[in-house]
């Protein structure tokens, strides 16, 4: 029975904790990507007029942490299959943090743009357990400045 | 570098627009629906199986469960007590054409509980806080053809395989209540533990008062305990439809009808308890 009540207490704490971690991290990433829109990204490979740029490696990572709700809810969707709608959000905030943080990282470097732009993923804690497991996501790409 | 940009993307295009509560609702309700049926199939099967279990092989695991039964009684007038019990059993049992290798052992109970009980390997637990509040003997023969019934058609067993089937696959399931399942298993001879289903309450009704029928020639005063539950406790009565005993009203409606099938069955003397059997 105590069993049960932790369990609750904790999905509920999850839930409201990561609900509203996930509305105010949306919040400001939106925020975050208009002051950046003038830093332009790319995937392709090939810089144009490369010859009058001068590139750097520019990369950003981000580890978001799931939390108990999402992967309770996660772990249902594994019996029965289907989009896990959970874990879609919590990627796509990695995604856009690293893209972020990578822009970020291009404007202090005085670059315009940035070309051949990867994107990893890979799962922490993965395989140990009972663990609630996070995710990263790292960006890196070729910072191009005007020389 | 002029030809290039970066259009604003809209919103949500990568996750889907399903709110999170929603989906923990779905998901949960479909699965422990899932869940449910498994088990009401399983229990169901288990039931089906523990059928078949042995007589003798119930009487063994009744008397490994330890000491569940109430202890045998110590006073005379107990003992003489208890001795009717078994005598009016085996009466009705012979009545029931119940087979050879599935002997009834009548437990007489001094609690004020009023209630009888049918349990694994044959044995029956009667109160006396029934016997008070019945008036007459085919009133007691009634109860105790009814549990008799019961064990005919391996009830007992049939519930605890129930049970037991629910007891593992929810522990396996859950991989937790390793101690609780333990438990249940030295309770599982307590006694309230087996609850038998509507439909076997129906059937041991109906066994029951054929053996009326067959030991006394009518059926009078068969209804006698319901009427008086029904009188002591009208309010309490829960919905027919989610109580596993058919509602007092039901059953007294149900012995009614078999007593008018069987003309002027019901207009006989009923036969008197000795005067030993009452408590007050």
């Amino acid at each position: 029975m105590y069993d049960l009540i932790i369990f609750l207490v904790l999905l509920l704490l999850g839930y409201v904790f990561g609900q509203r971690a996930e509305k105010r991290h949306f919040k400001s990433i939106i925020e975050r990507e208009k002051q950046l829109r003038d830093i332009l990204v790319f995937s392709e490979r090939k810089i144009p007029e490369a010859d009058k740029v001068e590139g750097t490696l520019v990369c950003g990572s981000v580890v978001i942490s799931v939390d108990f709700f999402k992967r309770f809810v996660a772990g249902l969707r594994n019996l029965v299959g289907g989009r896990v709608s959970s874990y879609e959000s919590l990627l796509e905030r990695g995604r856009r943090e690293a893209i972020l943080r990578l822009k970020e990282e291009a404007r202090e470097r005085g670059a315009q743009s940035v070309w051949n732009i990867r994107l990893e993923t890979s799962s922490i804690y993965k395989g140990s357990g009972q663990s609630i497991g996070a995710v990263e996501v790292l960006a890196y790409g070729t910072a191009a400045k005007t020389r | 570098m002029a030809d290039y940009e970066n259009p604003e993307i809209p919103e949500g295009i990568n996750v889907s627009p399903t709110h999170p509560l929603k989906d923990f609702a779905l998901l949960v309700a479909g699965i422990s629906t899932l869940l449910v049926v498994g088990v009401l199939i399983l229990s169901l099967l288990a039931g089906q199986l523990a059928r078949h279990v042995p007589f003798a092989q119930e009487q063994a695991l009744a008397g490994s469960l330890g000491r569940w039964l109430p202890a045998a009684p110590e006073s005379s007038e107990q003992q003489q007590r208890q001795l009717y019990l078994q005598t009016l059993a085996d009466r009705l049992a012979a009545a029931m054409e119940l087979p050879a290798e599935m002997p009834i052992t009548i437990h007489y109970a001094p609690g004020d509980t009023v209630n009888a009980m049918a349990s694994l390997g044959g044995h029956i637990v009667v109160f006396q806080g029934l016997i008070d509040t019945l008036p007459s003997e085919n009133a007691l023969a009634m109860v105790v053809a009814h549990e008799i019934a019961h064990i005919r058609h391996r009830h007992p067993i049939v519930a605890m395989g129930r049970g037991f089937a629910v007891m593992l696959t929810l522990s396996s399931l859950t991989g937790i209540g390793d101690g609780n399942l333990q438990q249940w298993l030295v309770g599982v001879g307590m006694l309230p533990v087996l609850s038998f289903s509507r439909s076997q309450e129906e059937e041991a009704d109906g066994d029951a008062l054929q053996a009326m029928l067959r030991t006394y020639g009518h059926v009078g005063d068969a209804a006698a305990f319901f009427e008086d539950v029904a009188r002591r406790q009208p309010m309490s009565e829960p919905l027919a439809m989610f109580s596993t005993h058919p509602g007092h009203e039901e059953r007294i409606a149900r012995i009614r009808e078999f007593a008018a099938r069987h003309a002027g069955a019901d207009k006989q003397p009923a036969v008197p308890l000795p005067a030993y059997m009452k408590s007050r």
